[in-house]
Parts: structure tokens; C-alpha cells; sequence
């Protein structure tokens, strides 16, 4: 039987960091993962993520993925991967199944960082092909490059219904309703306003009835849910699909943990103290498979878990231990913050931290109303160009503050406060806060540059790149068309990281209103 | 029935009555329907593991991947407590199915 001092199950996120933080320590690390290919979901995330400098914050998913795993080969972390761990039994003896054999290995610490699965729910005709999870659909877009249909509707309004919903748009479905049973739209308000400005109708309030088709989904019937959430009869409506992705949460891949003996809270999840350490010394939580979050804290959870187990194993100080503990939590804490954060789930909460009134219509449509637009500190007119900032609600981010060569933006130290733009400091239109936004929220306004003209720059990652002199129309915040617009320009640089800067010619009163354009006439 | 004495072996919770969804399939695996779990809870089995071992749902080769939770929403609703109030089945080994001929082909570790 072999012999490590890690071994790690999972080669995502949160297994790849405690592996390469571990390994940094001079421990022996194996990582095990069931797939052909390491990173978990973040080869599949191909927008960028939230956050701050520290968390790789506006460094799209699959980068973050490419530097863990030069990082894994730097530090001699061994990945063995189609090795799927099958067992966990006393001692911390791990059962890995790898081609035509199992194999047993034993190490002295043991991180779970299996990830996630997930959830399903049933209707009438949801085992016909066309339904998938909306993880799925983003594996065939991303990593097999297959589109998964042509028109689909996505059950869910969380961040990943949102996020994998762009994602279709980009693959060149169409994306036909976002449907959630909630009455609030679930993920980020500016994940949902890059989908409603692309005119993708939401139904709060909503669940599926059935999935229409015999042998594959060719259509799909919603209904409103009444405060019972039973379906009100005679609000069904109907919608052409040929696919249906379900985004309705995920569930913690914990069994490897539970069959250990590690005890479980009551909501499930497996009890977790100090560095994810479970109730079975020795053996370790992380990721999603010790509750879910999302990837980006996954990561710090990893380091944790390995500089706990570094300690243990004697390879840290107690006094670096304590150094590093508090770096990684105060990172974690960082992000665990806003309307969103774990301890925020169900509170309907009214306004912003700061006061600001959250957006109704955000909430319920995906997008701010022009006359709420005033309310943000990010939405100030001013002369000449400038950065508007449609970011209303608390969430961990600040790259635009980070990027700005001229300090016109400002976030301040905590990192989910809204982003506030200084009228004193002299905006060069540069873009850079443009492109590094990651819920594309940030836009230049120039309403003086030329007479009865107003130029916007709005973030734009759609093929193919718009030229200038294309003609087409300017869309609003809602999708619906508000004027003819010209490309005066569409400007691409190493900088913006594939998002590309397009700015359009609309009439000067239009400057505070179209945020999206679509080539041709509406 | 309350959520404390849920299994409670002594109360009944009526008869089984036919409802709309019962022909929905929530085990792809072993094919099992929302009615075949709906009516094992009412011949008396009030835990998810005997729910699994009578209808064999969560045994096939997802392992209760996909239909864990749909199953577990079902027997929580017709007993008429909260889903997180039924305890886990338990976790175990092979977690993923794995051919008899493989699982009988140990090596030492590499």
C-alpha cells in the first residue's frame, strides 16, 4: 500500500488549492479525480470572476484553472486522474478505482474536495432528452464545444441560471424565459441585467409543469405559483424549446465523508471545525463538498484545509499557522459578505448597505427602471466621458476600483460596498473599468460628444465583433429597442481580456438609457 | 402527526390515494415512480432506508445522485415533516459502481 502524506479527492478548485498549499509546506501530495481532465468546473467557467485582487478576481475561470495547475507541476503535486476514490475507510485508507484495478493508499491527512452534484426536480416529461442540468449544458458549450440546443429555457434564477444562461447566449442559443418559483431573482442583479438587456423575459413566481414532445423536448408550459406554491390555473404559458436546463441548486458529494464516519449537521452537510476539518481527525472537508459556496471561496477553503493538516503533520509552525489562518479567513470573511452571503440566504433584505433602495425591478425583472438609475452612487451624470456604474446591490467585488489609473472609482476597504464614481477625478475613457467588470455593469457615457450626439461604451462579448459604421439598434436596459445606433468603434485589447469595447452612437437623450446593441434594424 | 413522533410506528397515515405526478419517474436508474415511493411510505416505510431497500431507488448507477433528494421531498411531504428531519442513507463503498471484475482486482498501490 502506498503511502502520502495528503492524498486530496478532487482535482477542482478547492482540491488543486489544498494540494499545491500542502505540497509548498514539503508535504507528499496525490490527487485523485474521476474525470479525464483536472480543474474541476473552473475549465468551464469562461466568464470572469468576482472579487478582489487577492481572490483573482476579474481573471476568467479557466485562467484561474491554467495558473493552479502550473502551480500543481511547480510544486511536484503528483494528479492522477480517470482515478475515481471509491472508499474512505478507518485510518484514512483510500480506495481508488483507476483502470481495470482498485488500489489502496493511505496518507496522513485526507481532503474530500469531491465538489458538488446537481439537483433535479420532477415534472411531467423532465426525463425527456432536452432537459439537462444547466452544468451540463455549460460542459457541452465549454468543454466539448456543443451547443446544447437551439432554444432553451432555463429553470433557476441563482447565479448559476444566470451565469450559464449568458453562456448559452454567447454559444448562439436562444434563450426563450428564465423561470425560478421564487418571487426574487436569485443570483446577482447585474448577472440578471446583462441577460434582461439582451430582452430575456423572466417569470418570478414560476415552475414548470411539463416538458412537451414525445422522444425528445420540442416545448415546455409554465405556470404562475400562488403564495401556497401550488400553479394558479389559467396562467399557463407556452414556449417553443428544444431544451430545458434545470439550475435549481446543487447538493454536497459528501459520501465519501459520511461512509468515513465524519457526523453531519442537521441541514446535512458534514460538520466541519476550524481549517474544514471534520469530525474524524485527520480527514478534511473542502469546496462544495463541505457545503456549498462558490469556487472562488472553494479555493481558500482548500489552502485552509492544507495548512491545518500541514500543522498536524508538522510540517508549520504554530506561529506561521496562526500568520496564514488569518490571512486566509480574513480573504474568506471578505467574500462571505452583502445581500448574498451565507448568513443573508432568505432575507428580503430593502435597501443597500449604504441606504440605497434595492431595485424592484431588478429583483423581479432583472433590470433597473431608468428612473432608478439616480439612486446608485456608481450612476452620476457628468460632463464629458465617464464611467456609469450600474452595480446596486452589496456583493464582494472591486476590480473597478483596482484598475482605475485615475481614481475616479472608489469601493473602499470593504470590498461589497457599491462602487462610488468621484466627479473631481478626470476620466480619460480609457475602458479599462469597462472590461474589468465582472457582472459587465460598467458602461462610458459621453452625453457631450457631439452635438445632439451622446457616445456609449458598453462591455460586449458576443461574436461576431461588431465594426464601426455597422448599423443596428440600441436596446435598453429590458431589451426593448430604444433608437438607431451606430458603431463608432469596437476596440479590443490584450487589457479588457476578450471583452470587447463597443461604442455606439445614440441620440443624446438616450446616453442614460441603451446599454446593449444588436446589429441590423429592430 | 407531528414532526417528533414521525416514526412513530404505531400511527397510520390513511390510505394510499392516487395523486397527480404518481407516474412521474424520479429513480431514472431503477425506474421507480413519485407513486411507487409515495405508497411504500404508506405501507409503512417511514425512513429512506427502507424506502431504498424495498424499492431499490438510489441503487443503480447514478447512486442516488439524481433522485436522493427528489425521493427524500416525497417521503418528507407525505409524512409531513420538514425533508432535512429524515436521516441520510448511509454512504457506501464503491461509491460509484464498479464491475465485479475490476473490484476484484486489487493491486498493491503505485
Amino acid at each position: 500500500m502506498s503511502h502520502y502524506d495528503m492524498i486530496v479527492v478532487g482535482a477542482g478548485p478547492a482540491g488543486l488549492s489544498a494540494a499545491v498549499q500542502a505540497a509548498s509546506h514539503g508535504l507528499r501530495v496525490a490527487v485523485f479525480d474521476e474525470n479525464a481532465r483536472p480543474g474541476g468546473q473552473l475549465f468551464k467557467q469562461i466568464h470572469k470572476f468576482f472579487g478582489s485582487k487577492e481572490h483573482m478576481a476579474k481573471t476568467r475561470g479557466f485562467n484561474i484553472g491554467t495558473a493552479l495547475l502550473q502551480e500543481a507541476r511547480d510544486t511536484g503535486v503528483t494528479v492522477v486522474l480517470d482515478a475515481v476514490a471509491v472508499g474512505l475507510y478507518p485510518n484514512r485508507e483510500v480506495v481508488v478505482r483507476a483502470g481495470g484495478a482498485v488500489r489502496h493508499y493511505k496518507a496522513d491527512a485526507v481532503v474530500v474536495a469531491a465538489g458538488a452534484s446537481e439537483n433535479t426536480v420532477a415534472f411531467e416529461g423532465w426525463t425527456l432528452p432536452g432537459v439537462m442540468g444547466a452544468g451540463a449544458a455549460q460542459t457541452m458549450m465549454n468543454i466539448n464545444r456543443v451547443r446544447p440546443g437551439k432554444r432553451v429555457l432555463m429553470l433557476g434564477s441563482g447565479n448559476v441560471g444566470l451565469v450559464v444562461g449568458f453562456q448559452l447566449l454567447q454559444a448562439g442559443c436562444e434563450l426563450v424565459a428564465v423561470a425560478d418559483a421564487a418571487p426574487r431573482i436569485g443570483g446577482y442583479g447585474v448577472h440578471a441585467a446583462k441577460l434582461a438587456r439582451c430582452g430575456v423575459p423572466f417569470y418570478l413566481s414560476h415552475t414548470i409543469l411539463r416538458a412537451e414532445g414525445t422522444g425528445r423536448v420540442t416545448g415546455v408550459v409554465i405556470s404562475e405559483l400562488d403564495a401556497q406554491w401550488r400553479p394558479k390555473s389559467g396562467s399557463e404559458k407556452h414556449f417553443d424549446a428544444d431544451t430545458i436546463c434545470l439550475a435549481v441548486g446543487l447538493s454536497p458529494m459528501n459520501q465519501l465523508l459520511r461512509m468515513a464516519g465524519c457526523a453531519v449537521r442537521e441541514n446535512g452537510d458534514v460538520l466541519c471545525y476550524p481549517f474544514g476539518e471534520t469530525s474524524v481527525s485527520g480527514i478534511y472537508a473542502a469546496g462544495d463538498a463541505a457545503g456549498i459556496e462558490e469556487a472562488s471561496s472553494a479555493m481558500i477553503g482548500g489552502r485552509l484545509a492544507a495548512i491545518g493538516a500541514a500543522h498536524r503533520l508538522g510540517y508549520l509552525d504554530a506561529q506561521t499557522l496562526a500568520a496564514e489562518q488569518a490571512r486566509l479567513e480574513g480573504m474568506l470573511q471578505s467574500l462571505r459578505q452583502g445581500m448574498f452571503a451565507p448568513q443573508n440566504r432568505g432575507k428580503a433584505a430593502q435597501s443597500t448597505d449604504e441606504g440605497c433602495p434595492l431595485s424592484s425591478s431588478l429583483l423581479g425583472q432583472g433590470y433597473l427602471r431608468d428612473d432608478e438609475i439616480a439612486n446608485y452612487p456608481g450612476c452620476k451624470q457628468a460632463k464629458g466621458v465617464h464611467p456609469v456604474i450600474e452595480c446596486t446591490q452589496n456583493i464582494p467585488c472591486n476590480p473597478c476600483q483596482d484598475v482605475c489609473p485615475k481614481g475616479c472609482i472608489r469601493v473602499g476597504a470593504n470590498i461589497v460596498a457599491l462602487p462610488v464614481v468621484d466627479k473631481t477625478a478626470t476620466c480619460t475613457g480609457c475602458g479599462l473599468c469597462v472590461a474589468a467588470c465582472p457582472g459587465q455593469a460598467v458602461f462610458l457615457v459621453d452625453e457631450d460628444a457631439e452635438p445632439g450626439f451622446a457616445l456609449v461604451t458598453l462591455p460586449y462579448e458576443f461574436l461576431p465583433i461588431p465594426k464601426a459604421g455597422d448599423k443596428g439598434t440600441a436596446l435598453g436596459r429590458g431589451g426593448q429597442p430604444v433608437c438607431p445606433a451606430e458603431v463608432v468603434r469596437c476596440k479590443s485589447a490584450s487589457a479588457y481580456d476578450r471583452t470587447s469595447l463597443l461604442t455606439i452612437r445614440v441620440p443624446k437623450e438616450m446616453g442614460m438609457r441603451a446599454r446593449f446593441w444588436k446589429g441590423g434594424a429592430a | 402527526m407531528s414532526a417528533t413522533d414521525w416514526n412513530d410506528r404505531i400511527c397510520t397515515l390513511g390510505p394510499f390515494e392516487p395523486a397527480p405526478g404518481d407516474g412521474f419517474i424520479v429513480c431514472r436508474c431503477v425506474e421507480i415512480t413519485q407513486g411507487d415511493v409515495r405508497r411504500a411510505v404508506h405501507d409503512g416505510m417511514f425512513t429512506l432506508h427502507e424506502v431504498r431497500r424495498l424499492l431499490r431507488c438510489g441503487m443503480g448507477l447514478c447512486q442516488g445522485q439524481i433522485c436522493g433528494r427528489l425521493v427524500r421531498g416525497i417521503v418528507a411531504k407525505e409524512l409531513g415533516v420538514s425533508p432535512t428531519a429524515l436521516e441520510e442513507v448511509t454512504a457506501r463503498a464503491p461509491m460509484r459502481p464498479v464491475e465485479m471484475r475490476v473490484f476484484g482486482s486489487e493491486e498493491a498501490g503505485a
